[in-house]
């Protein structure tokens, strides 16, 4: 039994050894986000700590940072996932503070629970860029991301504007209960069809997912077959929701997604193909973050708080330039 | 030569059980000094000094499995009488959501809100434990209903949306003493979380050691029917112990909220699965009737420290997963070699 055990710990330290690494930079650091050191010449770990990489779109911001980094090759970078659970999140901040790492990139899972972690960096004097979801207060060093309350806006007023102009019934596809952006997607939808006879005859929480995105539509579809549109507040809910209209022998039932990711199951390639009426690019913000990066650790220049990306809507004209110019030079 | 020495084991049956029972009862713990000890030594160093050991380091591995150690007492309790608890992470959302509530919405103070949060977990496991022995269904099912239930009404409360907790004296905010969960400091080494864990592991320890409820809970996990026969309560026992696991999440609730500054309807899912992967590392088996609390909370403690020294590692967190499944699947192979004189 003694010997299992040990065999058991061997492997453990195999598993361990193979992944050893260190870090030359010890710097305590001078204090609120100021770098310890910065200059062309340095070695520079950043710790990346994302929310969860189970949504495409985050699988594709850490991507973003990925191909970014390799590009500049005096950084090197380190992943954390969270899987959507705040306290690990936090525990994963921690442990980068402790590895002493040289600048935070963080999307948090939720801006409240992060604050404290992110607060922490910024004090150590470790520069910190919250990329798409924010925290509270202003003890960090840049904030990166879209506007989810403009990108929903976007979404009503194409409704109002394009898609039904005399008004309907049209049903929504909400992410998960309970997060920012589901809720902020929402709100912009609603100021962007204020004004219109459009009204929402049915709402559901489909969490971001595909599947419960087909789920809840079959119900919605079953419900009111009379509505006109679904708007879904990202691109996989409404590609369940394409599925579910076929089903329910209404193919041609306008559908439109938020994300717009440039990857082969992407929103893009959705509206490409007409399973998506539109789409709206969010963009993920990732090399952006790696382009701040560079500005403070290599340049030691000084970077803007706030650093609002531009969304832009898609449509199956432009789907396939989109896809290519946001393909091109990672 | 393990089979051997399994053989050779009953013939020394004395009370206390020799090297080899202690051996087995307490694997986690000579598990915990293990991959202690693999930590150490794999612990990457800065300015010549070891990260792992590094006291921040600690503290934050401690404060890390505080609530799923909370947890995973009560579901201890739950698993030696046979049962599961599939219902605490969901518990947990649960009482985090009511503690930002009642903390920030109303006037109630401190202790009544933590009393009502407290009250409402008890409550929780109690109808659970009702359900169970009154109705005779399955633990499984109805704490798996329960799951579901109690996430339900977290997002229901929470209004479907996470609840910040800001402290201060004006209306809406929490009294400051409750951010001394979040502070995690008493007296800089201590995290108060872990401080709680390690209140509710001693009382666990002792209510296990020294009351007739202990002698009841084990004889359940043996053989209900036998338990029974000789006039155990087994009903009221049942009903009890997972009341005592709803207090216990509703609890790690309030840890949680407190350190988080933050009630998420969404918060602990999963969690049920951590707390049961650290009471089967902890050696208790689920068939019921074997276990300790000992065990659990060295169980909990080997995780986190296998988790954090993956971590300093820059391990893959897929890998992580891996290497935390496969911790699991030994420490129930080693049970099932486990001499079944060894309580």
């Amino acid at each position: 039994m003694k010997k299992s055990r040990a065999m058991a710990a061997a492997g453990v330290c195999l598993l361990l050894a193979a992944c050893g690494t260190t870090h030359e930079n010890a710097g305590a650091g001078g204090g609120h986000g100021a770098p310890a050191k910065c200059g062309a010449d340095g070695k520079y770990t950043i710790g990346m700590s994302q929310a969860n990489v189970a949504e495409p779109y985050r699988q594709r911001m850490n991507d973003d940072i990925r191909s970014a980094v390799a590009a500049v090759p005096q950084f090197a970078v380190d992943f954390a996932d969270a899987a959507q659970d705040n306290s690990k999140q936090v525990e994963q901040v921690d442990t980068f503070l402790t590895q002493q790492i040289d600048l935070l990139i963080i999307s948090p899972n939720e801006a409240t629970p992060l604050t404290a972690p992110v607060k922490r960096a910024f004090d150590k004097g470790i520069p910190v860029l919250v990329l798409d979801r924010k925290v509270d207060g202003d003890a960090y060093t840049s904030f990166i991301g879209a506007d989810n309350t403009g990108i929903g806006r976007q979404a009503g007023e194409y409704f109002k504007n394009v898609l039904l102009p005399h008004g309907g019934k049209i049903a929504e596809l909400r992410g998960l209960a309970g997060s920012t952006p589901a809720r902020e997607r929402h709100d912009g939808f609603m100021q962007g069809i204020d004004g219109s006879k459009i009204e929402i005859v049915a709402a559901q929480d489909a969490d971001w997912l595909r599947d419960k995105g087909q789920q809840q539509a079959d119900a919605i579809l079953q419900a009111h077959p009379d509505i006109q549109g679904i708007y879904s507040q990202n691109d996989p809910m409404g590609e369940g929701a394409r599925i579910a209209a076929q089903n329910a022998g209404r193919p041609d039932l306008p559908i439109t997604g938020i994300d717009g990711l440039p990857i082969e199951s992407g929103g893009l390639k959705a509206v490409e193909a007409g399973r998506l009426s539109a789409t709206f690019v969010y963009p993920t913000g990732g090399r952006e973050a790696v382009d701040t990066a560079k500005r403070i650790l290599l340049d030691c220049g000084q970077v803007p708080k706030t650093q609002t990306l531009p969304t832009r809507l898609v449509t199956k004209e432009n789907a396939a330039a989109t896809y290519a110019e946001l393909n091109t030079g990672s | 030569m393990t089979q051997a020495k399994v053989a050779a084991l009953p013939g020394s049956g004395r009370p206390g059980g020799g090297v080899l029972a202690t051996l087995f009862r307490f694997q986690s713990l000579f598990g915990l000094v293990l991959v202690f000890a693999a930590a150490v030594v794999y612990s990457p160093s800065k300015n010549g000094e070891l990260v792992f050991l590094d006291s921040g380091n600690l503290f934050n591995v401690v404060r890390s499995m505080s609530e799923i150690g909370i947890l995973a007492v009560g579901m201890t309790l739950v698993i030696l009488i046979g049962g599961i608890d599939l219902s605490v992470g969901s518990v947990l959302g649960l009482a985090s959501v009511g503690s930002a509530v009642l903390l920030t919405g109303n006037d109630l103070g401190l202790v009544p809100a933590v009393l009502a949060v407290l009250a409402i977990g008890l409550g929780f496991g109690l109808l659970q434990g009702i359900a169970i022995t009154s109705f005779g269904i399955q633990a499984f099912v109805v704490t798996l209903a329960g799951m579901q239930i109690a996430r339900g009404l977290a997002r229901i409360w929470s209004g479907g949306q996470g609840v910040s907790i800001t402290y201060g004296d004006r209306p809406g905010q929490a009294p400051v003493t409750f951010s001394l969960l979040g502070e995690r400091t008493f007296d800089g080494l201590v995290p108060i979380p872990a401080l709680i864990f390690g209140v509710v592991a001693a009382l666990a320890v002792v209510l296990l050691r020294v009351s007739a409820f202990s002698r009841h809970v084990y004889a359940i996990g043996g053989n209900e029917k036998a338990a029974r026969l000789s006039g155990v309560p087994v009903k009221r026992v049942k009903i009890v112990v997972f009341g005592l696991c709803g207090l216990l999440a509703a609890l790690a609730g309030i840890v949680h909220a407190g350190q988080l500054n933050f009630g998420g309807p969404n918060d602990g899912a999963m969690y049920e699965l951590d707390a049961i992967a650290a009471v089967v590392i902890g050696g208790t088996s689920l068939m019921g009737g074997r276990g300790s609390v000992v065990g659990t909370v060295a169980g909990a403690l080997l995780v986190g420290v296998l988790r954090n020294i993956l971590a300093l590692n820059n391990v893959d967190s897929n890998v992580q997963l891996l290497v935390i499944g496969l911790v699991i699947v030994l420490a129930a192979g080693l049970q099932r070699l486990r001499p079944a004189s060894v309580a």
